[in-house]
């Protein structure tokens, strides 16, 4: 038996040191018109992945008008140019091209995914639903009455409920309070106009943010940058957006509703990314509960206990706010126990910190996980992206390695007692939970 | 050393895998057995150095005989609790620690485990899938909290779930005294009376490396994972294994529809199920035909049932297909379709019906097939941008009595579908005997506070785990 394990100690010894040397290489490339991307080129798929965003989100919306950034975006894939909704759709489908746009907090991304082969065809779409929108009257009432469905359904869901919940606290009176759907009457309060408008301001080369993947040249994505994105505005018309304050106590609600389990989002002020803290969090995060079946949090709640099917936590980083969050679903009359352990587990870590060994396998993670995130050309699009997103430069994959191992416990232990105090935890409970005094309750939402 | 070796090899890989215009295939593999039995499927691709490795076993909860309904996907949990070498709950975190990602399903016909991991980790995963392969021990200290894990699942899935609820009604209703007809999980009084016992002897009955397939893909050659799948999951020794019993026939259901009156409902949905043929039950390849006519159905905005129904009549808000020929048994055809509001539900299942009817009647084009035919060959190219992609498509084809070499002819098999086969395939499926309307209605009478007792309270999957 012991012999055994140490065959697997040796296997494991042999193979953690990290030997990722070969990570992706990333080009930047700027076009004639001088709008930039970042490439990861290559040929061995007939495939092209192209991921864009304009920065400004719902964080833009006019407070009496929350949902136009979400319409707006849903429209621009609804008709361009000469050709209508059907159409549009239509040609999306014969070659089968995916392009889509969703609105963020801070930004509104876009995708496009498509063969190399049809890529004259993919390049005039992708143009033609940036810069010819139609926002025909017809699709602006169908789309309207599918968000209406949609928000109706919205007031069915816990998280929904848990998360409008606790963020109407959290940052009440700054934007990042403000409903990503809006409401039915918001909704009804946006006109054709309002959206020409915002699309007109916020489409623009100045907030453009740009990353391709596959299996295109750099000489043809600076031609393809020119022809998709050069007839938009030089410079998008913003409003500025202020740092999010958190409030010095804690929130704790309950949102009453009938059912047998309870759905938990619990909360701390977190880093934005730029914070010296960040990395030290990444690991800490990962003990606590980012690591999944390897957390503190799902070993004690879940793998101990079996008091739930799942728990974790997250860092939530937004260019004006951070978040610690993390959340699970609990049978009623296990709440009080639940939250307890979980409580007793995150005071324990905020008192004694973690352990080197425990250090050691979050930094094994992290680095080893790191070229997961490029494993299809989507997923390389999407990351750099999001490097480009979060302001970290290109060389990013090959600085992080060494940026997690020069963590020393020490530097991860101080960070732990800067941002996860057991006594500064917010919460939201929606459900019926049993043993829950300290709390202000409150009905679901429903208009 | 090893990397070199991996330069050098990975150009014959490049060389070998480039695509033929004529016969394009999928995905190239390298498909070999050990002599114990396990059959072993590499396919390279290195856009990343990273691996996934996928381990099939031919073993499902269409498998269970008896009162232990459950125990495939019960075993699955505990295939993470433990062997001598690598104790309870070491698994995941060995796989962790290396920066991996890990996880495992169980469906009627498989029972599948997966690592995602950092190209050079490869050894160490294939050492840690051979262990378990043949040394799992289950405890009853580690077993009985993980049962419930499995109820707090079931709970989650199914009996707060009101979708949860209706599949598993549909299922029992379309395929009654079938295997596929009983809930996947078990019934909560079935999970509740499993032991270690029972779960110990499911897994010496069907686990052995004659009974399960490796797929690896990723930044690696076939020669290297030849190589180490020899020394590695060479040393796990055969076992004899129940043999598979063939499925039982389907029986019709014994009526053609029904209701489900679900207080969590907010938005109708009626699903017209059909039983067709699989790849495993076809007689004349009539499963590729149905793939094509699913594709048809289910183009989404652009398609014919969505310009008819949503956007001529007004009368859904939604309507989409689905189909899977990778079963041992007949596969299910599912049309579900999403009235519009104030819409009356009887009102728009004879529109879809009719809609139908008058497809059969006048017949698909061959524009409308060829369309589908083209979009489905994108699809396979599509596949090969993805680490999992061979394992899902290689493991649920041979655990279904299908073979690499029908994998790989794909596309060659849709190209031949003709026009007439579809139509022939649309108007078999509308005679189909074996045919289920299913609605799920809102509760028009029910309070406020029973509507929300009967939703679901998180949505969100937490690994398949």
């Amino acid at each position: 038996m012991m012999k055994r394990f140490l065959t697997v100690a040796l296997i494991l010894a042999a193979f953690a040191v990290p030997s990722l040397a070969r990570a992706t290489t990333i080009q930047e490339v700027t076009s004639p018109k001088g709008i930039h991307a970042w490439l990861v080129e290559d040929h061995k798929l007939p495939i092209i992945d192209i991921s864009f965003a304009f920065r400004g989100g719902v964080e833009q919306d006019p407070v009496d008008k929350q949902g136009l950034c979400s319409l707006a975006t849903t429209l621009l894939t609804e008709g361009a140019g000469n050709y209508d909704a059907v159409a549009y759709q239509q040609i999306l489908s014969e070659k089968s091209i995916g392009i889509g746009f969703e609105a963020g907090r801070d930004a509104i991304t876009g995708h496009a995914k498509f063969l190399s082969a049809d890529q004259a065809k993919a390049f005039e779409l992708l143009r033609l639903a940036l810069a010819k929108p139609r926002f025909d009257q017809a699709d602006i009432t169908r789309m309207r009455t599918e968000f209406i469905g949609a928000i109706r359904e919205q007031f069915g869901s816990p998280d929904w409920q848990g998360r409008n919940a606790l963020l109407k606290e959290v940052f009440a009176g700054h934007p990042y309070s403000m409903r990503r759907l809006g409401s039915e009457k918001s909704l009804n309060a946006i006109t054709r106009d309002d959206i020409k408008g915002f699309a007109a301001e916020h489409l623009a080369r100045s907030n453009l943010v740009v990353a391709v993947a596959g299996d295109i040249k750099p000489d043809d994505l600076a031609a393809m940058l020119d022809q998709v994105f050069g007839a938009l505005p030089a410079e998008a018309k913003l409003m500025p957006v202020t740092d999010a304050p958190w409030p010095a106590t804690p929130t704790h609600v309950v949102v009453t509703r009938e059912g047998t389990q309870t759905g938990l989002l619990f909360a701390w002020r977190g880093p934005k990314r730029s914070d010296p803290d960040w990395y030290a969090l990444e690991v800490a995060n990962y003990v606590i509960g980012g690591g999944g079946f390897a957390s503190r949090l799902m070993h004690e709640v879940r793998e101990k206990r079996g008091l739930t099917y799942g728990i974790d936590t997250h860092l939530s980083a937004m260019e004006h706010a951070g978040m610690i969050a993390g959340d699970a679903a609990i049978d009623n009359n296990k709440v009080a126990e639940s939250w307890r352990v979980a409580h007793e587990t995150i005071r324990d870590f905020y008192d004694n910190g973690i352990t080197q060994a425990e250090m050691t396998a979050a930094k094994d993670y992290l680095t080893g996980a790191m070229p997961m995130a490029m494993t299809s050309t989507d997923k390389a699009a999407s990351a750099m992206l999001g490097l480009q997103l979060e302001h970290l430069g290109p060389h990013f994959f090959d600085d992080y390695p060494g940026i997690i191992h020069a963590l020393t416990l020490e530097q991860i232990n101080q960070a732990i007692r800067r941002w996860y105090d057991p006594d500064a935890i917010s919460f939201s409970m929606v459900g019926k939970p049993e043993g829950i005094a300290d709390a202000t309750y409150k009905p679901m939402v429903r208009e | 050393m090893f990397r070199l070796n991996i330069l050098r090899l990975a150009l014959l890989g490049f060389l070998l895998t480039v695509p033929d215009a004529v016969h394009a295939a999928i995905f190239y593999p390298t498909h070999f057995t050990l002599g114990n039995g396990l059959e072993v499927i590499v396919v390279p691709n290195h856009v990343a150095p990273v691996v996934t490795q996928m381990v099939w076993y031919k073993v499902g909860a269409s498998d269970e005989v008896g009162k232990k309904r459950g125990i495939a996907h019960y075993l699955e949990h505990l295939m993470f609790r433990g062997t001598p070498s690598i104790p309870d709950g070491e698994f995941s975190k060995i796989i962790a620690s290396q920066g991996g990602t890990e996880n495992a399903f169980t469906s009627y016909d498989y029972t599948a485990y997966f690592e995602t991991v950092a190209a050079d980790r490869l050894p160490m995963i294939m050492q840690m899938e051979a262990d378990r392969m043949h040394n799992l021990v289950i405890a009853p200290d580690t077993a009985k909290p993980e049962l419930s894990v499995v109820l707090n699942e079931r709970q989650q899935r199914t009996d707060n779930n009101p979708i949860g609820r209706f599949v598993e009604k549909v299922r029992h209703t379309l395929l009654p005294h079938h295997p596929y007809g009983l809930p996947l999980i078990g019934f909560r009084h079935q999970i509740e009376s499993l032991t270690a016992a029972d779960a110990q002897a499911f897994y010496n009955a069907h686990y052995a490396p004659n009974n399960a397939v490796v797929v690896i893909s990723g930044d690696v050659t076939p020669d290297d994972v030849m190589r180490l799948a020899a020394s590695i999951y060479g040393a796990v020794p055969r076992r004899d294994v129940e043999a598979r019993r063939a499925l039982p026939p389907a029986t019709l259901p014994k009526s053609g529809s029904f209701s489900m009156v679900d207080a969590g409902i907010e938005q109708p949905q009626v699903e017209l199920h059909i039983v067709v043929p699989s790849y495993h039950t076809q007689k004349q390849q009539e499963a590729y035909a149905y793939e094509v006519l699913n594709a048809i159905l289910d183009e989404g905005e652009s398609g014919l049932l969505y310009r008819r129904l949503v956007r001529g009549k007004g009368l859904a808000s939604g309507v989409a297909s689905s189909y899977d020929p990778d079963a041992r048994g007949d596969a299910d055809l599912t049309i579900a379709i999403s009235p519009a509001p104030e819409k009356k539900v009887a009102q728009v299942e004879k529109a879809l019906r009719d809609t139908l009817n008058d497809l059969a009647q006048k017949g698909l084009d061959d524009k409308a097939v060829n369309d589908a035919k083209a979009r489905l060959k994108r699809e396979a190219i599509f596949a090969r941008d993805s680490l999992m992609m061979p394992g899902y498509v290689f493991g649920s084809a041979l655990a279904t009595g299908h073979s690499v070499a029908a994998v790989e002819a794909w596309p060659q098999r849709i190209e031949a579908v003709t026009t007439e086969q579809v139509n022939d395939a649309l108007r078999d499926m509308l005679k189909n005997p074996h045919t289920l309307v299913a609605e799920l209605l809102p509760d028009p009478h029910a309070s406020q506070a029973a509507r929300e007792a009967a939703q679901p309270v998180l949505s969100q999957d937490r690994g398949v785990r």
